[in-house]
């Protein structure tokens, strides 16, 4: 009977925190500014690079890869060069010191020996320049936890928010030209109630706003010839 | 486990990088590369305010980095130990590379999840009749964020990143017909370009071929 009861405050204990766990927030807003006609073709691929951290930036490499993985993800998947195989296949040319900070630097760069050859050979027709990261921007709340020879447990309530904002500039190497932005800015709130088991309800920021900026570079990318000419 | 170790510090031993191949086009001189003792197994020690030290040994890092960059620059490279008779074989340059500084800097003490290396490499080129005609410092630097791996991981990419930083630096700035002008002109530069003194440095760094443009 005792296991009873213990096993349905277990289960209520989950059944709460999953409907807890649907209420930790987080708010998106994902936007583009178009400055060209793109499109792509079956054999041209694309490139997610960071921004140079020598420019103060630090967007993460595991944010790169989720954004390299959702983009390249299901039938309509682009191809996507890994960007570290296309940094060193061009090395030196797109080191965090030597890439080139603004368009107007691609002709120069395209006239060194053997880069405009090693670009089509990967059939690289964008390249996406990612700015921006995952911050803890506030937090609060007071946790504590004590254990015994009867047992433990913790009590309290903490809570943080983390930002997520990031920039894409997407580079056609073509036409040599910014074809536009694509940015995210995601804010979510975690919360970590305890009554006797801490119960984590993580708000997966960092997820959301690969996973939004993703979505809409695709369609910048893809369906960008089409939205122009239908506006 | 990996939250201990930080704590407490971490000894991280790099292997030697490997840099890609870069895409220039090689200089048509034979170049003679002195690698000194220290790029056989440098090791820097940082101690941190609160008990944390942290170690890192890259033993033959250096010697491997310069053997490969100056074998990608130019046409002919003979390796030469620090003991080693320069004068009983010919050459167009003889380069001596040595390290200036090294420092790094970790989670704790910048507030921040990176790991950063700071390298200052200077390069003293000697033409075949032995004059210093060449004394180039080379300032590199590699950042790498903590990984769940841990912060091992983080400051071997750190490291990594600033050879390659500098060997970027080394290419992008190299101009060839200036290094050939500045071989054959023989005037010889002030030896005393010495570390920290970045008025003398700049001054021996703009007397050299390694001024190129960018990409900008």
């Amino acid at each position: 009977m005792n296991r009873c009861a213990a096993a349905r405050r277990a289960g209520m204990l989950f059944v709460v925190a999953g409907l807890m766990l649907s209420q930790a927030c987080v708010t998106s807003r994902v936007e583009d500014s178009r400055e060209a006609v793109t499109g792509i073709a079956g054999d041209e691929s694309i490139v997610i690079m960071a921004k140079s951290y020598h420019l103060g930036n630090e967007t993460e490499d595991n944010y790169i890869a989720c954004v390299e993985e959702a983009l390249s993800r299901g039938k309509q998947g682009l191809n996507v060069i890994p960007h570290r195989q296309f940094v060193d296949s061009l090395f030196p040319w797109f080191e965090p010191r030597t890439a080139p900070a603004e368009t107007g630097g691609l002709p120069k760069l395209m006239d060194r020996p053997g880069v405009k050859d090693k670009i089509r050979e990967h059939g690289v027709r964008y390249i996406v320049w990612l700015d921006g990261d995952t911050e803890k921007v506030a937090g609060g709340g007071s946790l504590s936890c004590a254990a015994g020879p009867g047992g433990g447990g913790c009590f309290g309530f903490a809570w943080w928010q983390k930002d997520a904002d990031y920039t894409a500039s997407i580079w056609d190497l073509d036409e040599l030209e910014s074809a536009g932005t694509v940015s995210a800015d995601v804010s979510g709130t975690s919360f970590l109630p305890a009554l006797i088991i801490p119960i984590p309800l993580i708000a997966r920021t960092q997820a959301a706003a690969c996973k939004g900026l993703a979505s809409q570079l695709r369609i910048f990318i893809v369906a960008g010839d089409a939205e122009q000419k239908a506006t | 486990m990996s939250l201990l170790a930080t704590a407490c510090g971490s000894n991280v031993r790099l292997d030697p990088p490997t840099i890609p191949e870069p895409l220039i086009n090689t200089v048509p001189l034979h170049v003679a590369v002195r690698i000194p003792v220290e790029f056989h197994g440098f090791v820097h020690k940082e101690e941190v305010i609160g008990n944390e030290e942290w170690t890192i040994d890259l033993g033959r890092s250096n010697a491997v980095f310069f053997e490969q960059l100056f074998r990608y620059m130019f046409d002919s490279v003979t390796v030469l130990g620090p003991e080693d008779d320069e004068t009983v074989i010919s050459y167009d340059a003889l380069v001596e590379p040595s390290i200036d500084a090294f420092e790094f800097s970790v989670p704790s003490q910048t507030k921040t999840d990176s790991f950063a290396v700071w390298i200052r490499y200077r390069l003293r080129v000697y033409d075949p009749d032995g004059r210093l005609v060449g004394n180039w410092p080379v300032s590199a630097y590699g950042k790498s964020l903590t990984t769940m791996m841990g912060g091992d991981e983080a400051l071997q990419r750190a490291a990594v990143l600033a050879m390659r930083d500098a060997a970027a630096l080394m290419i992008f700035r190299f101009d060839p017909d200036q290094f050939m002008r500045t071989l054959s002109s023989g005037t010889e530069v002030p030896e005393d370009a010495a570390p920290g003194n970045d008025d003398k440095s700049a001054a021996a760094a703009r007397t050299t071929p390694m001024e190129g443009g960018s990409n900008e």
